[in-house]
C-alpha cells in the first residue's frame, strides 16, 4: 500500500526508522559485555551488511549503552528510559537486502526482520550465555526524522502500516493481536510501543 | 522557531529558508555546490579536504576504509567506490562534525535543536570538547548540509570550526559572574568571533588559530597562557592615571599552545584598551598569515613563528600592520553594545536556608556549586562523564535551565556544562531535577571528573585509548572515594587528571597535575598500549606551567600507578606543599622508581590483559603471530639502544629538575643520537658513534627514505634531530625544556619507525638479508 503523500515526503520515503525490542530481565547483562560481542560480530562479518565500529557509550545515564555502527544502521544494547534493549536505528539502505524496498510496508517488513535477526543473534551468543533475552511482543517504534511531520493523517497511516507489519510477522501469532500506544513529549520523536 | 512541529516540506533548505541568516546561508550554499562538485570529480582532493574542514566536517577512525580487528586489517567496502571526501578518505565513512559554540555559551533552544540532531544523524550523544565546542561522531558527509541548516537556524555555525583558520573563539565560563574578574569578558569574545569569522585577513594562515580569553590571571578557566592569542582582562586608571576613575582593557598573549611540543605564551601587550583588541587581532592574523610557515605543518603554527622571531621583533610586525590597517567600523561598533551576552537571573536570590535536603545534596553542593560576585546566586556545574550527554538528557538541561535562569548554559574546557545566575533557595530543587536526568552527579572539577580526548575512539591520530582510560579512571576513583581508599583523601580530591590518545594534546596532558599521553611499546614480538606519565603541569593561573614525561606505563597499569603517585603525595607531603611543588621537591627520578616494576611487561601468553587496550578486546599490536626469532633478536638490539635513549633523556629531564639547562639540552641530544643509532643498527651494524656519522647516515637511510616520517607528522620529529644537531650549543631554560620535548617525542617515532620496519620484515622476510 503506498502511503505517499502530496504535501512533502510521503511514508514511503521516510528511511530513517528505529526499533527497539525490549529485553526480558533488565538486569541480565550489564553494556559492557557487549563491547566484545560487537567486535566479533564485525570480525566475523555476523551480519550481512557493512559493520564498521564500536561506541561505548555505557558510562552515560539511560544513553544507548553500547553501539555497533554500520553503514546502513546503528545496533545498540541501548538502555533508554531505564529499559534495556535491542534497538536497530537504520539510517540508509544500500545493502544488498534492502534492494527493492520501496514502501512503508516493507521497510517495517524489513526493519523486524533486522532487528530480530539480531536480537536471535545476540541471544545465542556464547559470551552471554543465554543470559539475554527479548520480549518480541514489547516492541517501540521511532521516526527517526523530524522532516516529516506528526499531523493526524501521518500518525494513523504509520500505525496502521506497524500494526499490519506487526501482525504479518511471528508476534502476530500465538498470543492474540498486539495492541499500539503512542508514547512520549511532542517534541520527542513519533514513537509507538506495543501495549 | 521550532523545527519540530514545522509542516511536512520536501528539505530542510525549503524548510527552514526564512530562518537562516544570510551570510550563513550563502556559506552553506557554497559548501553543498562543492560536495556535489566533488562527487562529479571536479574538485581537487586536498582542495575539497581542506574545504570541508573549514565547515567543521572532520574525518574519523577507519576512514581509509581499513580496520583492523587484532589479527589482520580488513577493507571496509563502502558502497561509494573510489569517491573520496579527501587523500585517502573515503566519502562513505563515518566522520565528525565540530560545532562551534563561542566561549561555550547555548541557549534552551539550541540544546534542543543540538539534541534533535546527535539523534537523527549521528549516534544519540553531543560531546563536549576540550574547547567547548560540541561535537556529533558517525555522521556521513551527505547529511551535512541539512546539520549546518539546522544549526544555522538557531545562530550556530561549524563555519572555521576546523582546518587553518580562526577556531572556537573560548572563554572562562564564570565570566560575567566571577568573583575575581574586574569586568565580564563575554561581549568581548563575542564580538572577536563575530569579527573574525570569514575575515580575509583570517584565511591564508598555515595552520589553525586558536583564541581564548579570561577574566583574572590567577584562575585555569580561559587558559589564555596555552592559546595563539590569549586575552586577560585588565582595568587601570583612565588615561594612564591622569584622571579619575578606571579603563577597561587586556593583557594580550601571543604564542601560546599546546600540541607536540608546548610553548608558554608570551606578552604581546601589557595593556590595550578595548577599542584596541579587534584591530590588535586583526594586526596579528595578518603577520601569522604573512609570515607564517607554509609548507612545513609541524612547525606551521604561531608559536613557532613567535619562537623563531622573537617576541620583540613579532611585536615591531604588528605594530607595522596596525600602522597601516585601513579603518573599520567594526572595531568599535560593538562597545555600543556591551550588553549583548548579559544574562539576567530570573529568580529571586534568595538565600538557600536550613532545612531537609536531598539524598547526596551536601556532597554536589560541595563539589558543584560556586557563589557568584552577585549575592544570593551561585553557578552549577553538571559533571559529564568522558563530556557525553545523551539528546535526552540535553533536552531535559534546557528545560532545568528555563525553569532557573531563562535557559542559559556555558560548556566549560573541562568538559562539563555550567548552569549560571540560579537563586541559592533553588538549589535543593534543581538539584533533584537534575539528579532524575542523571546530570546530578558530584565531584565536578575535581579528582574523579577526568577530562580526555576521542583518542582512538574516533580520533585518526589515536594511539591509545584515552576515553577507555579516563572511563575506567573514573569508576576506580568513585570506588575509591566510597571505600575510603587512598584517593579518597583530601590531599588528592581536587588534582586534575587529563589523557590523550597521543603527544597532540586535544586533552590538554601537559596541564593536569597528572597527565597522561598515548604512545605504545614492543614486547614479546608484539605492540603493548602505553601511556606516558605526566607530570609537573600547572592548572592554575591559566596554565601557568607544563608538565613533563616521567615513564611509560602499560595502559591497563595505569591505574595502579595513579593510586601509588597519589599515595605517595598523601604520605609524604608536608603541610600546605601543592602536588606541583611535592613533585618538584621528590623529584621524578623517585616517580619513576616508584612506577618502574609496572613498565615490566609479562610475556604474552602469561597475561594476554596488557596486549590490550581499554574497552577494546582487540590484540593491540598489529604484528603478525608469525614474528621469528631472527626478527626478536634484531628488534631487542634496537629496542637496547631505544632504551638507553629513553635513560638518557630521562637524566636530562632531572637536570632541567635541578636547572642545569645546559646539561639537559646536552642529554637531549646525546639521547636523539642514540635512538637515531638504534634505529641505525637496523641497516649498518657497523654504525659508529660520530655525531656527524650518525646524523649523515639517519639522514640517508630513514629521513630520504622517509622511512622514519611519521603517517601523519611527516619529517616533523627527523628534523628534530636535525636542528639540534645544527645548534647542539644553544641552552636557554625554555629551549633546554622544548629539547627534552623533542627528544621524547623522536624517540617516541623511533620506536613507532622500528614499529614499522618489523612489520614490514614479517610480511617479506628477504627485506632483512638486503
Amino acid at each position: 500500500m503506498s502511503t505517499a503523500s502530496t504535501s512533502g515526503p510521503g511514508l514511503d520515503d521516510l528511511v530513517k526508522l528505529e526499533l527497539k525490542v525490549l529485553a526480558k530481565d533488565e538486569s541480565a547483562a550489564a553494556a559492557e559485555e557487549f563491547i566484545p560481542v560487537f567486535h566479533r560480530w564485525i570480525t566475523e562479518r555476523v551480519l550481512p551488511e557493512l559493520l564498521i565500529d564500536v561506541a561505548d557509550y555505557s558510562h552515560v545515564h539511560e544513553g544507548p549503552g553500547v553501539l555497533l555502527v554500520g553503514h546502513d544502521a546503528i545496533y545498540a544494547y541501548d538502555q533508554s528510559r531505564g529499559e534495556p534493549g535491542l534497538l536497530y536505528s537504520r539510517r540508509r539502505e544500500t545493502a544488498p537486502e534492502s534492494a527493492g524496498i520501496a514502501t512503508l510496508d516493507q521497510r517495517l517488513d524489513s526493519l523486524l526482520r533486522c532487528a530480530f535477526r539480531a536480537c536471535d543473534q545476540i541471544e545465542a551468543e556464547p559470551q552471554l550465555a543465554g543470559r539475554v533475552t527479548f520480549d518480541r511482543r514489547r516492541i517501540e517504534l521511532r521516526v527517526n526524522d523530524r522532516l516529516f511531520a506528526a499531523d493526524d493523517d501521518m500518525v494513523a497511516a504509520l500505525e496502521s502500516a506497524f500494526s499490519r507489519a506487526l501482525a504479518a510477522s511471528d508476534i502476530g501469532n500465538g498470543d492474540g493481536p498486539v495492541t499500539l500506544e503512542r508514547i512520549g513529549e511532542a517534541r520527542e520523536r513519533l514513537t509507538f510501543r506495543t501495549a | 522557531m521550532s523545527q519540530q512541529t514545522a509542516n511536512g516540506t520536501a528539505s530542510w533548505k525549503a524548510r527552514l529558508e526564512r530562518w537562516i541568516p544570510p551570510h550563513l546561508d550563502e556559506q552553506i550554499e557554497i559548501y553543498e555546490t562543492q560536495l556535489e562538485q566533488k562527487r562529479q570529480g571536479k574538485i581537487d582532493d586536498k582542495v575539497f579536504a581542506e574545504t570541508r574542514l573549514r565547515r567543521g566536517v572532520y574525518g574519523q577512525r577507519y576512514d581509509n576504509g581499513q580496520r583492523h580487528d587484532g589479527t589482520a586489517s580488513r577493507a571496509l567496502e563502502y558502497p561509494c567506490g573510489d569517491l573520496t571526501k579527501g587523500p585517502n578518505t573515503v566519502w562513505d565513512a563515518p566522520g565528525m562534525l565540530r560545532i562551534k559554540i563561542p566561549f561555550g555559551a547555548m541557549n534552551g533552544e539550541q540544546m534542543e535543536v543540538l539534541a534533535d540532531l546527535a539523534e537523527e544523524y549521528s549516534d544519540g550523544i553531543a560531546h563536549v570538547t576540550t574547547r567547548q565546542d560540541i561535537q556529533l561522531h558517525f555522521i556521513h558527509i551527505d547529511d551535512t548540509p541539512d546539520l549546518m541548516r539546522r544549526l544555522a537556524a538557531v545562530d550556530i555555525t561549524t563555519q572555521e570550526a576546523c582546518g587553518n583558520s580562526v577556531r572556537n573563539v573560548t572563554a572562562c565560563p564564570m565570566a560575567g559572574v566571577c568573583r575575581d574578574e574586574p569586568f565580564d569578558v563575554s561581549p568581548y569574545a563575542h564580538a572577536l568571533t563575530h569579527f573574525l569569522l570569514g575575515h580575509k585577513d583570517a584565511q591564508d594562515f598555515g595552520r589553525k588559530f586558536k583564541i581564548a580569553f579570561s577574566g583574572c590571571e590567577q584562575h585555569a578557566c580561559g587558559l589564555a597562557n596555552m592559546h595563539d592569542l590569549g586575552v586577560v582582562a585588565q582595568v587601570r586608571k583612565a588615561g594612564n592615571g591622569t584622571s579619575s576613575g578606571t579603563e577597561r582593557g587586556f593583557r594580550v598573549y601571543v604564542g601560546g599552545g599546546l600540541g607536540a611540543v608546548p610553548h608558554q605564551a608570551k606578552v604581546l601587550r601589557e595593556f590595550v584598551r578595548e577599542d584596541e583588541l579587534l584591530p590588535l587581532a586583526q594586526a596579528v592574523c595578518r603577520v601569522f598569515g604573512r609570515l607564517g610557515e607554509k609548507r612545513n605543518r609541524a612547525r606551521a603554527r604561531v608559536k613557532f613563528l613567535v619562537a623563531k622571531l622573537g617576541i620583540e621583533e613579532f611585536t615591531r610586525l604588528v605594530d607595522e600592520e596596525l600602522a597601516v590597517l585601513p579603518a573599520d567600523d567594526r572595531w568599535t561598533a560593538y562597545l555600543d553594545d556591551l550588553s549583548v551576552t548579559d544574562e539576567a537571573p530570573t529568580r529571586p536570590a534568595a538565600t538557600l536556608e536550613p532545612g531537609p535536603r536531598p539524598e547526596g545534596f551536601a556532597e554536589w553542593l560541595g563539589s558543584n556549586v560556586q557563589r557568584q560576585r552577585q549575592p544570593g546566586y551561585v553557578t552549577v556545574a553538571v559533571n559529564l562523564p568522558l563530556g557525553d550527554l545523551t539528546s535526552t538528557q540535553l533536552r531535559d538541561l534546557a528545560d532545568t535551565a528555563r525553569r532557573y535562569n531563562g535557559g542559559l548554559v556555558r560548556n566549560t574546557v573541562e568538559q562539563n556544562i555550567v548552569l549560571r545566575n540560579i537563586g541559592e533557595a533553588d538549589l535543593p530543587a534543581l538539584y533533584v531535577e537534575l539528579r532524575a536526568a542523571g546530570l546530578g552527579a558530584p565531584g565536578a572539577s575535581s579528582l574523579v571528573d577526568v577530562t580526555a580526548c576521542p583518542g582512538t575512539d574516533t580520533c585518526k591520530l589515536g594511539i591509545s585509548a584515552s576515553r577507555g582510560l579516563a572511563g575506567e579512571l573514573r569508576k576506580r576513583i568513585a570506588t575509591s572515594i566510597r571505600t575510603t581508599g587512598v584517593l579518597a583523601d583530601e590531599a588528592v580530591k581536587d588534582l586534575r587528571i587529563k589523557v590523550s590518545g597521543c603527544f597532540n594534546s586535544c586533552g590538554q596532558h601537559h596541564v593536569a597535575d597528572i597527565g597522561f599521553y598515548g604512545v605504545s611499546r614492543k614486547s614479546d614480538g608484539r605492540t603493548v598500549p602505553h601511556f606516558q606519565v605526566i607530570l609537573g603541569g600547572q592548572w592554575t593561573e591559566n596554565a601557568g606551567s607544563y608538565g613533563l614525561a616521567v615513564v611509560a606505563v602499560p595502559a591497563k597499569r595505569i591505574p595502579e600507578a595513579v593510586e601509588r603517585i597519589a599515595g605517595l603525595y598523601v604520605a609524604e607531603r608536608e603541610k600546605g606543599e601543592t602536588f606541583q611543588s611535592f613533585i618538584a621537591r621528590v623529584g621524578k627520578a623517585r616517580v619513576r622508581q616508584l612506577l618502574d616494576d609496572l613498565t615490566k611487561l609479562p610475556m604474552y601468553l602469561e597475561d594476554r590483559n596488557l596486549y590490550s587496550d581499554w574497552g577494546d578486546p582487540r590484540e593491540y599490536t598489529i604484528g603478525d603471530l608469525g614474528v621469528g626469532e631472527c626478527a626478536g633478536e634484531v628488534v631487542t638490539a634496537v629496542e637496547f639502544g631505544l632504551s638507553a635513549a629513553e635513560r638518557e633523556v630521562f637524566q636530562g629531564l632531572l637536570e632541567l629538575d635541578r636547572g642545569e639547562a645546559e646539561g639537559a639540552a646536552a642529554k637531549a641530544y646525546t639521547a636523539m643520537l642514540q635512538a637515531a643509532r638504534a634505529l641505525i643498527t637496523t641497516e649498518n651494524i657497523d654504525i659508529g658513534t660520530a655525531p656527524q656519522e650518525i646524523v649523515d647516515e639517519f639522514r640517508t637511510r630513514f629521513y630520504d627514505s622517509e622511512l622514519f616520517f611519521d603517517p601523519y607528522a611527516g619529517a616533523k620529529f627527523a628534523n628534530y634531530l636535525f636542528r639540534v644537531h645544527g645548534d647542539p650549543e644553544t641552552a636557554s631554560g625554555e629551549e633546554a625544556h622544548r629539547r627534552i620535548e623533542e627528544a621524547q617525542l623522536f624517540i617516541e617515532a623511533a620506536h613507532a619507525c622500528n614499529q614499522r620496519i618489523s612489520q614490514a620484515q614479517v610480511a617479506d622476510p628477504l627485506r632483512r638479508a638486503v
